[in-house]
């Protein structure tokens, strides 16, 4: 599948702090990209380099194969995480110009936009001024905003940040309703239970650098570590040949649950056997890290391998 | 490009179709005019003080003829008191002191008195040894009809020497003022008025001043706005952030057009009413009323020019207006208005796009716009003193002042090529410092945060 958007190597500084260290990354026509990583770890630069706000100082961005240029930004639609709307203009007019901005003609515009506020129920606030809207209702504005020109890309810095929940789902809808109808999207967020429902594939940047990229799918398996779990009515006990750790624990209904991390010459099937012959199992369950897990985990090895290499040796502390 | 038009078209539209500029574009001719007239009535009226200062008036020469000043103060105490206030003194009531110099004093000391005015020369012919004893400093003015009053007394006295009486002695100045007449290179004489010209002139300066400052600071407030509403990332990912500043700048100074063609129209429409409404009384047949400013535009010959000086003040006044060199005129205030704005509107707009709050606007508008304050000054001094003086002249090359003097020079008649060549400076000019704005606006407008410092700003220009 053709890649919609794709940086290779991309590297900005401001200065001497280095905000995008050769990133590489690429968002596949109809699918939906996540970008994680902790505050400052570069994803607003990143984005704001794909919706042409800032240029790279190294690296290439490419847009449908061609160099990514102004024009491309027609093709796009952007909503910073910072975001807000011109509050003594109506609805309708502010719609009409973001259209028009983005390259539609007039009639087109207007046409678009009556068929937005048709779909979000928001006929009747037409003329109204955005400082007499509901905040909810300014923030289905602000997402019209960006989709009503229909682009193939969608870029969205934290999308989900200062929703409700009910209007945070309606936005999870409309991004999946964009990607089905062969639109892309790529979105940065702090949420993980956003990241493993909604991307196709996601990538962890930590101080500017890529850690970690993949289909979800993919991720999640290569952090598989062998972890099982497994449920008895009463405690037992496993053969030490079998298992590196293993944990108990009893739940609230009075049943036992073991986690075990097993050696990595034994199959789950192995496992399995072994767990049977112990007592009389009632839970198998194979423990595949969930997105959170993973994100912390490399975040925090990154932090780890980051601090190795910024020590500064002992000769150096000395005082000239 | 299509963008520098979609955002001119908001920014046009949003501050068209506001109310309060409606409103401001009705009565703003009205507090216009109320504000001239106010400040001309306090000008001329003077001080609110109204009581009347009584000052002792006395000559310390013993034998100089004490009928002639005691002649004087009795004509003054009689004039102040049959006009109230409006005597030929202003609000000063001359009494002869009384002859021992202490008691005098004393009575300035105590208050009973203003002051006490002691002419040390027998035929005013030197004012060296007069001097004015008084408790409070007095003012300018108080001292300038002190000083006149004294003056006068001493032509008329010199007068009287010859036998002449005051009212010949009135009769003999020369009555009215001189009128210019001013000669044209291909052998024309017209009229001609400084007064008028200077009046023109620094009122289209004004005019140039207060706009620059009004729409001036729109920009930069729009730029704020954007900025601190966080609207302005949606619109730079996909407007080129020069051509955002552009399209800010444009529009906004469509606004003033506009508002200035709706002022000149109103103005033009209140003119004739009133015009046609008068004369249609006096001599004209209601249907031909509609012909009335028509006429008034077309040129008129020596001759009819003579007639309507002689009918008075009134229409000869519409002769000296008649020989203004409109185009011109209006031909510099447009250029240099609109080129002044640019200029400076490129200015404020960087600064919108630099601070965060409006608090911290302070620090970045002084220095910009204290060179428009120094155009105004020198255009309300020198311009008005020499138009055709070298600091005139160089003032009105100098791109920052240039909007301001050179409109205030325009009704005395430019040379084309000085008028030219400053208007190329300042276009010139406009375009640098567009270039130079356009280079912090691309940064500032995503700065958000601390405060920014002139060291920023110019690492952003870098």
């Amino acid at each position: 599948m053709a890649n919609v958007i794709e940086t290779s190597s991309v590297f900005k500084a401001y200065g001497e702090q280095i905000v995008s260290k050769n990133i590489s990354i690429a968002v596949a026509e109809g699918s939906i990209y996540g970008l994680l990583g902790p505050n400052g770890a570069g994803k607003t630069t990143l984005i704001r380099m794909l919706a042409t706000i800032t240029q790279p100082d190294r690296g290439e961005i490419r847009f449908m194969g061609e160099p990514l240029r102004e024009k491309h930004s027609q093709k796009m639609g952007y909503m910073p995480e910072e975001r807000g709307l011109y509050k003594k203009m109506t609805v309708a007019d502010q719609l009409l110009f973001f259209a028009e901005l983005r390259g539609f003609s007039k009639k087109d515009a207007q046409t678009a936009v009556k068929k937005w506020l048709h779909r979000m129920d928001m006929m009747e606030w037409a003329k109204k001024k955005v400082e007499e809207i509901s905040k909810g209702m300014a923030q289905k504005v602000q997402f019209v905003s960006c989709v009503l020109h229909n682009p193939q890309l969608l870029i969205l810095d934290e999308p989900f940040s200062g929703f409700d929940p009910v209007n945070a789902d309606l936005i999870k809808d409309l991004i999946l309703e964009q990607r089905n109808a062969g639109h892309s999207i790529i979105f940065s967020t702090h949420r993980m239970d956003n990241v493993e429902s909604l991307c196709d594939r996601l990538g962890i940047i930590h101080n500017g650098e890529k850690v970690l990229d993949g289909t979800v799918s993919e991720i999640r398996r290569s952090h598989f570590k062998g972890a099982f779990e497994l449920g008895y009515h009463n405690p037992v006990f496993f053969p030490t040949h079998l298992i590196q750790t293993s944990q108990m624990r009893e739940t609230n209904d009075g049943k036992f649950t073991y986690t075990i991390q097993t050696n990595s010459a034994f199959s789950p099937q192995d496992l399995l056997q072994e767990g049977m012959k112990a007592g009389e199992l009632i839970h198998f369950s194979e423990l595949i890290p969930s997105i959170h897990d993973i994100f912390v985990e490399t975040v925090a090895q990154a932090k780890l391998e980051s601090n190795e290499s910024v020590s500064i040796p002992p000769s150096k502390l000395i005082a000239p | 490009m299509k963008n520098i038009w979609v955002i001119f078209k908001r920014e046009y539209l949003s501050r068209v179709k506001n109310k309060t500029f409606i409103i401001m574009t009705f009565l703003g001719p009205v507090l216009m005019v109320g504000f001239y007239a106010s400040t001309l009535y306090i000008a001329t009226k003077g001080s609110d003080d109204k009581r009347i200062k009584n000052v002792y008036v006395s000559q310390m020469i013993p034998f100089i003829n004490d009928t002639l000043l005691s002649h004087e103060v009795a004509n003054n105490s009689n004039k102040a008191k049959k006009n109230g206030t409006e005597s030929g003194l202003l609000n000063t009531l001359l009494i002869l002191a009384p002859s021992n110099k202490d008691s005098a004093i004393e009575h300035v000391k105590r208050g009973s008195v203003d002051g006490w005015l002691s002419i040390g020369d027998y035929d005013f012919s030197t004012l060296d040894s007069t001097n004015y004893y008084t408790l409070q400093t007095p003012s300018m003015i108080e001292m300038e009809i002190l000083n006149k009053w004294i003056q006068d007394r001493a032509v008329q006295n010199a007068y009287s020497k010859l036998g002449l009486r005051e009212s010949q002695i009135d009769s003999l100045r020369s009555q009215g003022s001189i009128k210019t007449k001013e000669l044209s290179k291909d052998g024309n004489i017209s009229d001609s008025s400084s007064d008028l010209k200077s009046g023109i002139g620094f009122g289209l300066a004004f005019l140039v001043y207060l706009f620059i400052f009004i729409y001036g600071s729109m920009v930069m407030r729009s730029a704020m706005e954007e900025k601190t509403n966080r609207i302005v990332e949606i619109i730079v990912s996909s407007v080129n952030p020069f051509h955002l500043m552009m399209g800010k700048i444009l529009g906004v100074a469509a606004v003033g057009l506009t508002q200035f063609i709706a002022w000149i129209v109103l103005a033009i429409a209140l003119i004739s009413g009133i015009s046609s409404f008068g004369i249609g009384q006096q001599k004209i047949e209601p249907t031909s009323m509609v012909n009335v400013p028509g006429a008034m535009g077309n040129s008129l010959s020596a001759q009819q020019i003579e007639t309507i000086q002689s009918t008075g003040d009134a229409h000869s006044l519409l002769a000296l207006l008649e020989n203004l060199p409109y185009f011109q005129i209006l031909a510099i205030f447009l250029l240099f208005f609109i080129g002044g704005y640019l200029l400076y509107s490129s200015f404020f707009a960087a600064i919108g796009s630099a601070v965060n709050e409006s608090s911290d606007v302070q620090q970045f508008m002084l220095p910009v716009s204290l060179p428009l304050v120094f155009g105004f000054i020198i255009a309300q001094s020198v311009a008005l003193k020499s138009p055709h003086g070298i600091l005139a002249q160089v003032f009105s090359m100098f791109p920052l002042t240039s909007p301001v003097v050179m409109v205030v020079r325009a009704p005395f008649g430019v040379p084309i090529s000085e008028i030219i060549l400053s208007a190329c400076i300042l276009f010139a000019s406009f375009f640098l410092m567009v270039w130079v704005s356009g280079r912090i606006y691309r940064i500032g407008i995503l700065s958000y945060g601390k405060k920014p410092t002139w060291k920023d700003l110019w690492k952003w220009i870098r």
